[in-house]
């Protein structure tokens, strides 16, 4: 017999069967970092950049504490010289053909492969996440986005007709799932044909690894490129002239001060905000597998926030117990060890977490904490709290990872005001084994993904994103490529920032307008008042502004709105939102359609109104013609929208839904002010939002005339139309916080206004930055881009099996 | 093993109310594999234990007494000797839990064991195994036989018939019987779960196992074309737990069937440790089912303590 291998332990852990360790090799990551004298700067067009005189700052392992490289910090000239190069790629890279750079994406997937445990350990190694799921979920996931974009890329010429890349990309990317993060942008920006810069926060080192591992790939060096450094530096990158989009995604107010930092820059910002997930437990449910649900939620690692848990109080007391019996059996420890559950996330993870239990404790919550957790400091135990009072700060403030918030409800119908009372709208999941209670909740919840009895599934191909204060950018799917597209001809987008301009007095105040005599002129007296809840009402400011036609006659007089008449409008748009949201695609078309005959009823007046705007009679014709055509357009529209999607590892379907935004706030450009006003009204309804329109501020009486048609066909409160002073009412709409998106067709000083107060509630605001738009023509009055920004999507994920 | 679970009054309102999910518990199983590896020292220590948790099988129509006798004596000396002194653990009198034969050769396993100075029970698998399509009087007659023959544990099969048909209280009624025939010895409730339709009916036949009294509740005779799978095996935990914390009883889990591998051996462990706890893992209140398991976790310890792979003639056949 060879000499014995066997240590003297075996004994010992017979009677105890512990669990012991099983830590993951983690020897190549460390000869990655020998390979660069653990020294890590930037990765940019191809090759390390690492420039002198820049401060570094250490990358440690957040267990140990041992320092495993310096990671130096880019300065405002290497984030130049990054957009430079990925300016250079776009130039070659954007003009491939799709078949191409589907074969460039597929050869970084089998880099991926080849290379998977160096990606494992290394991410494992520097964030303190569980490596199992790094290894089993996230490094699995990469390969299958670029396989899923490869295709994607292969069929663009043909599916993405109409559409051109953008440009150069910006990401700006969380310290925590940097890698998972830069994956679901690089992706789809790639296939379609942009190029990325990624500013990566300080001791970062995997994305470096994958820049490298992407430029070593040969003929396209500049695709990627990585920089670490301070958040700081998000202007800056969003400012450099070619970086045509910032995907940003981290916390929530780091996404406001950017959204407010970028008004008025070229650079189209979209976010991905907060990290917290709703998991809503039925008493129709499996409890002991919703537990599971939980876990996977926020105490696998998984996941990278909190979790808000609503449970129906009739099992409250059996989901508490199972619940807290899970937890004992949590494991937390060096992520590297692969039987661990959970690992650390560093002191600011850490002290985030207790910061959070500790208030609420003082709050007067219940704190359980339970598991099998190393005493030392790195470490947080799995944490519940519950009978925290609803209106205590910490109900209202976003939970930190790893803790879960659960709270009773009564009735499914509860359940769903309380989930929907957040300003968060993320993920969530809904744990009911009867089918209608689990679609009615699914339907309602106001989030971005809703898993039916499951949690935290994830695929390529469907979009993953959110509502409300959790941003409204998309990736995966279709709707991930959007993102990184604009219509073929859109100019390029250059800053046209104001410095000039004060948001605190932009708007704020009427010009006093005076009569300006009387209405003459053959036509009828155009209609009077404000058109709020299905009806004309007088303004409250109780004065009028005159209309002039294009010959400096007065036209007419319209109701001056002001703030109050902009909430009253905002109020019954409200009002209607939840009729017209419930409505039949069919009942929306035939509404439309409605309008559409009315409008034709209406030719004469409305062709001679624009007559008297200058527009030569059979021009105004056509344009009514026009108009009237956009709205049976998109009336046939409503009816198709939504698809199911497939997806690989899921028996059953997901459903991409798409979903009304809310209350639409549309302020119409000057020009064009029949067919604009019925361009955008169309696809806003068709998608079954309610709208405030802000008419044309130099004729609005034609916004007016259809308004009477509107009083007499539809519902009141469906569509509102203010007049008044447009840069007044627009800073009412761009402030008011129940307005859920805002379009903005106007001044570049009026759209910068509106960019930056749309930071308030993160309300998705598109904006014409002061350029013209061809109303006119297809592709930018009724394109798909208008039917894309009128509704959000939603995936709904619905296992099946028995 | 000494008390006998003594079941409890039928209360279908245990099992009215339940609800299992099953993709969702299939992703628990598919986790479950993955998240508790077991190495080195580890792995040897939780390998020996889960040597005590066999009950070493044979189920064969050419089942005689010298391959009985075979059986036995695997039973008392499952590894070898030299390989237990290698892990100082050839003291701790490492046996497998018990020996499971059909009724007829329960006499043979007896004097088999008796004669190589074992003391661990032969349990007799009855009523109509494995398809259960026999009268009920057969089958109690069956189990008295198999006590009388000296069989301290039976593993008896539940009638499918009566859970495809929801028909509860007739089979609460039928376990109620078979507990009274077992008389002193221990009863292990097959439910043979491939055959039951749901991962519902598995939670509700062991619930309704539990209360008239098992002491066991078992996955499969290893006849049905599905055996003992992890998703099965949470359900049936589960409901061993619910009926724990309802009652207050211990009830023992044994999968059986398609089990061969030394790698599952370790995932059933730890499958039970995660859900019901370290109190289960003990030949009481935990077995595994097996014929050709034990070579392999065999083979792995000698791997363990010598770094070499085994030969198959390494190592005594049983």
């Amino acid at each position: 017999m060879a000499a014995t291998r066997v240590g003297p332990r075996a004994r010992e852990i017979f009677t105890t069967l512990e669990y012991g360790p099983a830590p993951e090799s983690h020897a190549c990551a460390l000869a990655w970092l020998d390979t660069q004298d653990r020294l890590l700067g930037h990765y940019v067009n191809g090759k390390w950049s690492k420039p002198e005189h820049r401060n570094s700052v250490p990358c440690q392992d957040p267990i140990t504490g041992e320092n495993l490289a310096s990671c130096l910090q880019a300065q405002a000239e290497d984030v130049a010289a990054a957009v430079e190069a990925a300016r250079t790629a776009f130039e070659s890279w954007s003009r491939l053909p799709g078949a191409v750079r589907a074969q460039h994406l597929s050869r970084l997937a089998k880099v991926i492969q080849k290379h998977q445990r160096l990606l494992w350990t290394l991410e494992s190694l520097v964030t303190g996440r569980a490596v199992r799921e790094v290894r089993d979920g996230d490094v699995q996931l990469a390969q299958q986005l670029l396989h899923y974009h490869a295709v994607q890329a292969y069929t663009q010429e043909e599916a993405l007709a109409g559409w051109e890349p953008m440009g150069v990309i910006g990401l700006i990317l969380p310290s925590t799932f940097s890698f998972l993060e830069m994956m679901w942008r690089i992706c789809p920006a790639l296939a379609v044909g942009c190029t990325v810069v990624a500013l990566v926060p300080p001791a970062s080192p995997t994305p470096l690894l994958l820049a490298q591992l992407a430029g070593e790939l040969g003929p396209f060096p500049g695709i990627v490129n990585v920089i670490s450094g301070p958040a700081s530096l998000g202007p800056v990158l969003a400012s450099q002239p070619g970086v045509q989009k910032v995907a940003f995604c981290g916390a929530l107010e780091e996404g406001r001060a950017l959204r407010r930092a970028l008004a008025g820059e070229g650079a189209e910002l979209g976010l991905v905000l907060g990290a917290e997930a709703l998991l809503l437990l039925s008493d129709a449910a499996d409890v002991d597998s919703a537990v599971e649900g939980v876990v996977d939620a926020a105490w696998s690692d998984r996941s990278p926030g909190g979790l808000r848990l609503l449970v129906q109080e009739s099992v409250w007391e059996e989901a508490m117990r199972r619940l807290q019996a899970r937890m004992e059996r949590l494991r937390s420890g060096r992520g590297l060890d692969g039987a661990v559950d959970m690992g650390a996330r560093g002191t600011a993870a850490r002290e985030l977490a207790q910061r959070y239990v500790r208030e609420a404790q003082s709050q007067g919550a219940q704190v359980f904490q339970a598991g099998d957790v190393p005493l030392d400091s790195p470490f947080y135990p799995p944490t519940l709290v519950s009978d925290l009072p609803p209106a205590s700060p910490c109900a209202q403030a976003e939970v930190p990872w790893p803790v879960v918030v659960a709270s009773p409800f009564r009735t499914a119908k509860e359940a769903l005001a309380l989930a929907n009372g957040t300003p968060r709208g993320g993920s969530a999941s809904v744990w009911s084994e009867r089918l209608g209670q689990a679609l009615e909740l699914g339907y309602g919840l106001r989030a971005g993904t809703v898993w039916i009895n499951s949690h935290g599934l994830r695929d390529p191909a469907v979009p993953t994103g959110g509502c409300k204060e959790s941003g409204s950018s998309w990736h995966g799917g279709p709707d991930g490529l959007y993102e990184y597209l604009r219509p073929s001809g859109t100019p390029t987008r250059l800053s046209y920032l104001s410095k000039d301009l004060n948001y605190d007095t932009f708007g704020l105040a009427v010009p006093s307008t005076l009569p300006a005599g009387p209405e003459t002129g053959p036509t009828p007296a155009p209609p009077y008042g404000l058109f709020v809840g299905g009806r004309f009402q007088a303004p409250g400011a109780r004065s009028s502004r005159p209309i002039q036609d294009a010959v400096g006659n007065l036209h007419g007089y319209v109701a001056e709105g002001g703030a109050k008449d902009i909430r009253g409008a905002v109020e019954a748009a409200h009002q209607a939102a939840s009729g017209w949201a419930g409505q039949s695609p069919a009942a929306r078309t035939a509404l439309l359609w409605a309008l559409a005959a009315a409008l034709e009823r209406r030719e004469s007046a409305l062709a001679s109104r624009l007559e008297r705007q200058g527009v030569e009679l059979k021009a105004a014709k056509a344009e009514v013609e026009l108009s009237v055509r956009r709205l049976r357009a998109w009336g046939a529209q409503a009816q198709a929208q939504g698809q199911t999607l497939q997806v690989a590892g899921l028996r059953g379907p997901v459903l991409r839904l798409r979903e009304p935004l809310g209350v639409l706030a549309i302020v119409c450009p000057d020009e064009r002010p029949l067919l604009a006003f019925v361009s955008l009204l169309a696809p806003a309804l068709a998608h079954g939002n309610t709208v405030v329109m802000v008419p044309s501020g130099a004729c609005p009486l034609l916004a007016l005339e259809v308004c009477q048609d509107m009083a007499t066909l539809f519902p009141a409160g469906l569509v509102n139309v203010v007049t008044g002073d447009r840069d007044h009412l627009t800073r009412c709409l761009a402030l008011h916080q129940d307005v859920q998106a805002l379009w903005y067709f106007g001044s570049a000083q009026g759209s910068q206004f509106v960019e930056w107060a749309s930071a308030g509630n993160l309300k998705p605001v598109w904006v014409s930055r002061g350029l013209p738009r061809a109303w006119e023509q297809e592709a930018e009055g009724a394109g798909p881009e208008l039917g894309l920004r009128a509704a959000r999507t939603k995936a709904l994920w619905l296992p099946m099996g028995d | 093993m000494s008390t006998h679970n003594q079941g409890t009054e039928l209360d279908l309102s245990w099992i009215s109310k339940i609800q299992v999910n099953h993709p969702a518990v299939l992703r628990r199983a598919e986790q479950i594999q993955a998240r508790r590896p077991v190495k080195k020292e580890w792995q040897a220590a939780w390998l020996l234990k889960a040597v005590t948790f066999i009950d070493l099988t044979t189920l064969s129509g050419d089942d005689t007494s010298s391959n009985i006798q075979r059986l036995c004596y695997k039973a008392k000396y499952p590894i070898r000797e030299d390989l237990l002194k290698a892990l100082n653990m050839h003291d701790k009198g490492i046996t497998t839990a018990a020996v499971c034969v059909y009724p007829a050769r329960v006499c043979d396993a007896v004097k088999a064991l008796k004669a190589v100075g074992c003391n661990i029970p032969v349990a007799s698998v009855a009523t109509g195994f494995p398809a259960g399509q026999t009268h009920l009087k057969t089958r109690l007659e069956e189990i008295r036989l198999a006590v009388e023959d000296g069989a301290t544990e039976i593993d008896i099969v539940i009638n499918r018939t009566l859970v495809l048909t929801g028909q509860w209280e007739a089979l609460y009624g039928e376990i109620r019987q078979f507990r009274k025939a077992c008389g002193e010895a221990h009863l292990k409730t097959i439910l043979a779960t491939g055959e039951l339709g749901s991962l519902t009916n598995v939670y509700k036949a062991s619930m309704i196992a539990m209360m008239a009294g098992s002491d066991f509740i078992k996955t499969s005779t290893g006849k049905e074309t599905v055996n003992a799978t992890f998703p099965v095996a949470i359900v049936m935990l589960r409901a061993i737990r619910d009926f724990f914390w309802k009652t207050g009883n211990k009830i023992g889990f044994k999968p059986a069937g398609g089990i061969r591998s030394a790698k599952d051996s370790l995932a059933w462990l730890s499958l039970v440790k995660e859900e019901l706890g370290d109190e289960w893992l003990k030949p009481e209140l935990f077995r595994i089912g097996a014929s050709t398991l034990l070579s392999d976790i065999e083979r792995q310890i000698y791997h363990h303590v010598t770094g070499r792979y085994a030969a198959y003639h390494d190592l005594p056949m049983s």
